[in-house]
């Protein structure tokens, strides 16, 4: 399992290929290779066909999609190693959702309208400047065991205390006139209005996304016009977010009122002063996503469990692993690992409803995957995978997904209980 | 209108550079960088050194391109971006400042915030300006050394501002590219005369940290300052009268 840096992005219009922006890997490629590949796509245009995919020998992928008849994006990932488990199905649709990603990133800051209808190339191209932050965001994978742009599930994390904030987003969110009012610690959203868990689960990843970048930039408050992909591409909601503590982040969806000054001045402090401590100690959980009293056992080395009902997903790798030989992979190649286990799992064996949106014209018939997917008469519950770096088991109930990765010292025979008793564990201690 | 105050006149200039500032300016700075502080939280200072803080929101104004998002990264030591883009809504940056009145010889720290908006978003959405203007204590009005329009504009961004009683400061941004320079000395000294308003410098490599933005935070310091003196004084005054009127 073995991952291919970082794919390039090309944006061109559709209609007359006037390139737009390139983002995403060092090396650009040259302006005659970024005019062939929409060349290849427009050719097979006339002939009544569409291309969606492709891939060479070398284990590169190129995929094309054009949105809204009005613009086209190209992702393409160069050959990699291709080591034991490494799956074209797999890449392409974490492409085919790259593409999706970056077009509902555009729609959010600038609304479908304007790129439906351009009218004025130049103009766009400085506007889309703008998404850049939010698309690099997503091709870089800017943040550790953030799996939102893959899952489709928001990334969330438990705090220690859920009542308090729960009712401290609620009251906040209520005295601003929004019944749509979100708390993201580290990036991962603590607590939420159930409004706002009823947004088009996409739009609830790309907006925790856009409050990453905003706040990434180091400013304390924000009034910022999003247009929602889904439930208003048209017309823009205002999100108001307000940094209380760097590191955590509350902000609400609303209308025209109440103006930023007024919210920032009476109602951030009288809301928030008091549950200081309660913030503090939800920072302190951080990367870790689950309260201290809930911890793996030692020889689970990676977790990401999806509620699948709820459209949310937590993670979290051992902070300390012990030594042992062969040396144990690092931090950051767990969250790799646990990425592409995720996309293996659920190419192959979980395909799920709208895990893999894949168009129609998309699939391709000589697939094995897809042929393997879909000759089960079953629905598979449980598969594992042992490669040279570690073990990997994934589950499935009605409710929960589970995803897990452990040493390879770990019998095989023992995955199973170690998967089900961890999913139990955490289920039962913060009722996830 | 208040008038403005020569720089020195009311606050210690160049405190930041006296040894008996460094236990204040450590509160604002972590591992030599200007420290983050959330809504909820301000620099705490030991009890028996407790210092007041002084809040005042500031709106910087001036053409699209001009450099609005970097100048309020840069007073906030926070890194500047890389890359041009408009800034689709408002955001705000706090920034912690330190001051300390000649008369007295009292601390105070002063919260800017900082209120940065897109000229384009404000063309677009009509909320944006009444919000940025709501109890605005002072404006900072940019213009950029590279771009004549941006500082020929500036009359047309005073003329907005006519009537109010707020602190008015000039900025002129990108002074570094001087091999771009568009504006003259000259024209910056004749507008510093006929308008009697403070125009400042900004651009160039970032030297120490403090040193290229103490010159404009302590203006504005000073300048928001003693707005507040003379309006206090008024109020003084205008109850001073009613009472009498009373009696």
């Amino acid at each position: 399992m073995a991952q291919d840096g970082t794919p390039q992005l090309i944006c061109l219009t559709a209609s007359s290929g006037v390139p737009l922006f390139t983002r995403g890997a060092n090396r650009q490629l040259p302006f005659s290779v970024i005019g062939s590949l929409n060349g290849v796509h427009m050719f097979g245009g006339s002939q009544g066909v569409v291309v969606s995919s492709s891939s060479t020998e070398g284990g590169g992928k190129v995929v094309w999609r054009v949105f809204q008849d009005s613009v086209m994006l190209i992702a393409v990932c160069r050959g990699g190693h291709g080591g034991a488990g490494s799956s074209s199905r797999a890449e392409q649709v974490f492409l085919q959702r790259l593409l999706e990603n970056v077009w509902n990133c555009m729609v959010l800051v600038l609304g479908q309208d304007e790129l439906g209808n351009v009218r004025n190339v130049e103009r766009l191209k400085k506007d889309l400047r703008s998404c850049f932050s939010l698309i690099d965001q997503l091709l870089e994978d800017g943040q550790e065991g953030v799996f939102g742009n893959l899952t489709h599930c928001a990334d969330s994390l438990l705090p220690p205390d859920p009542g308090l904030l729960q009712e401290a987003v609620d009251g906040f969110a209520k005295s601003a006139d929004s019944e749509f009012g979100c708390l993201i610690v580290r990036g991962r959203i603590a607590a939420a209005t159930e409004k706002w868990w009823r947004l088009a689960p996409q739009e609830v990843v790309l907006l925790s996304a856009l409050v990453r970048s905003l706040a990434g930039s180091g400013t304390s408050s924000c009034d910022y016009p999003v247009f929602l992909p889904r439930g208003s591409p048209n017309v823009a909601h205002r999100l108001l977010r307000f940094q209380l503590l760097p590191g955590a982040d509350v902000c609400i969806l609303c209308g025209p009122t109440p103006s930023l000054h007024r919210a920032e001045t009476r109602l951030v402090v009288p809301f928030w002063a008091p549950l200081m401590e309660t913030l503090r100690a939800c920072l302190a959980v951080g990367q870790h996503c689950l309260p201290a009293s809930v911890s793996p056992r030692p020889d689970v080395m990676a977790v990401l469990l999806i509620n699948r009902e709820t459209r949310r997903c937590v993670t979290c790798v051992q902070p300390n692993l012990q030594t042992s030989d062969p040396p144990l992979p690092s931090r950051q190649r767990c969250w790799e690992l646990l990425k592409l286990f995720y996309s293996f799992s659920v190419t192959r064996y979980f395909p799920q409803e709208d895990t893999l949106c894949v168009v129609p014209e998309d699939k391709d018939p000589r697939s094995n995957a897809e042929d393997f997917v879909l000759s089960f008469s079953h629905n598979p519950l449980q598969c594992y995978l042992v490669t040279e770096e570690c073990k990997s088991f994934g589950l499935q109930t009605p409710q929960h997904q589970l995803f897990l990765l452990t040493p390879l010292s770990v019998p095989t025979f023992a995955l199973q209980t170690l998967a089900s008793q961890t999913l139990s564990d955490i289920v039962s201690a913060t009722g996830f | 209108m208040a008038q403005i105050c020569p720089p020195g006149s009311i606050l210690v200039a160049d405190w930041h550079r006296s040894k008996d500032s460094k236990e204040y300016f450590n509160k604002i700075l972590h591992k030599k960088r200007r420290r983050k502080f959330g809504l909820l939280e301000s620099p705490m200072m030991p009890p028996h050194l407790a210092v007041d803080t002084v809040h005042y929101k500031i709106f910087i104004c001036g053409k699209s391109g001009v450099g609005k998002t970097s100048l309020a990264a840069r007073l906030a030591g926070m890194n500047v971006p890389n890359m041009h883009y408009e800034t689709k809504g408002i955001e705000t940056t706090m920034v912690y400042w330190p001051v300390k009145l000649r008369e007295g010889g009292k601390v105070l720290f002063f919260c800017l915030q900082l209120w940065d908006c897109g000229e384009n978003a404000l063309r677009r959405f009509d909320h944006f300006l009444p919000s940025c203007q709501e109890q605005v204590d002072a404006v900072l009005l940019l213009f950029s050394f590279t771009d004549k329009t941006s500082f020929d504009d500036l009359s047309n961004q005073i003329t907005r501002w006519t009537g109010t009683s707020l602190v008015k400061v000039v900025v002129g941004t990108k002074f570094d590219l001087f091999m771009h320079c568009d504006v003259t000395e000259t024209d910056v000294r004749t507008f510093e005369e006929t308008r009697s308003l403070p125009v400042l410098h900004m651009g160039g490599e970032d030297i120490d940290g403090l040193g290229d933005v103490a010159p404009l935070l302590n203006c504005l310091a000073e300048n928001l300052w003693h707005q507040d003196c003379v309006a206090a004084a008024s109020g003084t005054r205008r109850s001073q009268q009613e009472t009498e009127a009373l009696i």
